[in-house]
């Protein structure tokens, strides 16, 4: 523990879609510096503690069902986007090269 | 010599509004002439809105002289000029969160907060630059330009929010917007001079705010007085059923309740855990004095005991890259913005490392554990709460560092947050206002308390404020 190797960089960089190229050495350097000082919260004994995931207090919040709000229309929600094909978002093809025409 | 219409604070500008003795149209040009005269040097702003600006204050001054002061009943902000940071997605204007990543995004919506400052009246001037995502202390990180600190061209004017706390400071706005996940409005209202908010968590809506940390982000003001942040706090806080964590408990009249506020007899905490770290000479000069000035206003200062906020850095870090690299993982540039060869490395850094402690094998060790070390830190500020009524403490271990020098640190962010994190984690609010000078740049004290206690924090904010004048201190901008 307290190292991270190049390869778990690369790793990491391929599943978050990131290209790292270049910047390896300094990202090992800072992931193994990061994580070292982490490891100082294994002083505190949290074995009896539950973990707080938010403040709130509040549980099972849900929206009130109310029908005919306003919403984005179609060229709202498309105007951003780069590519765009008979009205949807174009997206690359993530299983092969073939595409349905 | 009357002020400078730029220079007035929010409820200057309104009293002078409500009695016809300004316009509208006048505020919204002296922040111009301002911001062109020094936004060169500061650069505070990415973006600026001018013909729109012009507009509405055009409408406000004619909505103004038809109701008469009757117009702010419905309209509290009208026709006040403020910077919006630029992770507020603001309709049809331009919104990076000073990022190349939404480099000419137009959101097709508005935040609440944005929305709810529209609704009142207020007028947006432009969006202000920030660190890349929110991620940094310095607005260094921003992948447009660095924003510099008006007390010192030199120096870095803090962040997330620092091109809001600039502005600010450099009167070239009446207010502004900003947020904080965990120092970011706190730190640079502290190096820039002014006065910031950090609401309870839940308190402020984040809806179409550009999440960092989710589970800390709160929006918050930047203001020129402790008064201006409890009306603007009025104006933005409450219930949104756009967003889930806000809270149902109701808003206070804050404002009102400044007035009436007494500082006799409050139990102040002194953490010494947060004075034990290396604090810079004046800081921990301008701290005392505060503290004795705190006294002399008839609150006793009680020494105390807070868990060292060396754990909340470890903790925060934890939590804030792993939410970075969940909020992040929805910018593909197919529905919006560019590819994702277009983060800058600080973003890189944070969704890797966040990736990593959520992963199978280490999500236990280490977002589990913070999320157990955030209890402890909930736990600690509860019992806290029952000994003192508010906790002061310096918000930043010194004055503001120079331009480059945030490089130097593995984690500076966190290093130079470390007094904002506990409390971010276990969602309290806080406020920083300024408590002097060291070596020309500002410090500030900062006011803590328990849940929703913003009356209280704003209270003890501005009965300081009101005994030390040094909020109206200004930078020279030479």
């Amino acid at each position: 523990m307290g190292t991270i190797s190049k390869e778990t960089v690369s790793k990491i960089a391929k599943l978050v879609k990131l290209d790292v190229s270049g910047s390896e050495e300094k990202l090992v350097d800072n992931f193994s510096q990061t994580i070292k000082y982490i490891e100082i919260l294994d002083e505190l004994d949290t074995s009896k503690v539950a973990a707080t995931y938010q403040v709130t207090g509040s549980i099972n919040v849900f929206q009130d069902a109310i029908t005919g709000t306003a919403t984005l229309t179609k060229e709202q929600v498309l105007q951003n986007a780069p590519k765009k094909e008979r009205g949807l978002v174009e997206a690359e093809a993530v299983f092969g090269e073939e595409r349905y025409a | 010599m009357p002020k400078e219409l730029n220079k007035l604070s929010v409820l200057e500008a309104i009293e002078l509004l409500k009695k016809g003795q300004i316009k509208s149209a006048e505020l919204v040009e002296a922040c111009y002439k301002q911001i062109d005269a020094h936004d060169s040097k500061i650069k505070a702003f990415l973006l600026l809105t001018k013909e729109q600006a012009k507009e509405a204050a055009v409408l406000a001054d004619k909505e103004i002289k038809e109701k008469g002061s009757t117009a702010f009943n419905s309209k509290p902000l009208l026709g006040i000029p403020y910077a919006c940071k630029d992770n507020y997605n603001t309709k049809g204007i331009e919104t990076t969160a000073g990022s190349k990543v939404l480099k000419g995004y137009i959101p097709p919506y508005e935040s609440t907060v944005s929305n709810k400052l529209q609704e009142a009246g207020a007028i947006i001037l432009g969006k202000t630059n920030m660190d890349a995502f929110a991620h940094g202390s310095s607005t260094e990180t921003s992948d447009f330009f660095k924003t510099t600190n008006p007390w010192d061209y030199t120096k870095v004017p803090g962040g997330s929010s620092g091109g809001s706390a600039a502005a600010v400071a450099a009167d070239m706005c009446i207010f502004a917007t900003g947020s904080e996940t965990a120092g970011s409005v706190r730190g640079p209202a502290a190096w820039c001079g002014i006065t910031g908010l950090k609401p309870t968590y839940g308190r402020v809506s984040r809806y179409g705010l550009i999440a960092m940390a989710s589970s800390t982000d709160s929006p918050g003001p930047l203001t020129k007085t402790v008064e201006d942040a409890a009306y603007v706090l009025e104006i933005i806080a409450g219930k949104d059923s756009n967003d889930a964590t806000t809270a149902a408990i109701p808003t206070a009249n804050y404002l009102a309740s400044l007035a009436n506020y007494d500082l006799k007899g409050k139990k102040l905490g002194r953490p010494k855990s947060y004075f034990d770290i290396e604090l810079s000479k004046g800081s921990r000069e301008l701290l005392q004095i505060a503290l004795d000035k705190l006294k002399e206003l008839g609150a006793p200062i009680v020494d105390m005991d807070l868990i060292d906020p060396k754990y909340s850095i470890a903790a925060y870090t934890i939590l804030q890259r792993s939410e970075v690299s969940s909020n992040l993982a929805r910018l593909d540039g197919i529905r919006y913005g560019q590819p994702r060869t277009a983060f800058g490395y600080e973003a890189k850094k944070r969704l890797m490392l966040g990736a990593y402690t959520l992963s199978a094998g280490y999500y236990d060790q280490y977002y589990a554990k913070a999320q157990r070390v955030r209890t402890l830190l909930v736990e600690d500020f509860k019992k806290a709460f029952e000994q003192v009524d508010l906790i002061v403490s310096p918000p930043m271990p010194g004055p503001a560092i120079g331009l480059g020098e945030s490089e130097k640190y593995p984690f500076f962010g966190e290093l130079m947050d470390q007094l904002a994190e506990p409390s971010s984690i276990a969602g309290i609010p806080g406020i920083s206002v300024p408590c002097g000078l060291e070596n020309g740049l500002p410090i500030g004290v900062q006011f803590m308390g328990p849940m929703f206690s913003e009356a209280e924090i704003l209270g003890a904010a501005y009965r300081f404020q009101q005994s030390t004048k040094f909020h109206l201190e200004r930078p020279g901008l030479k």
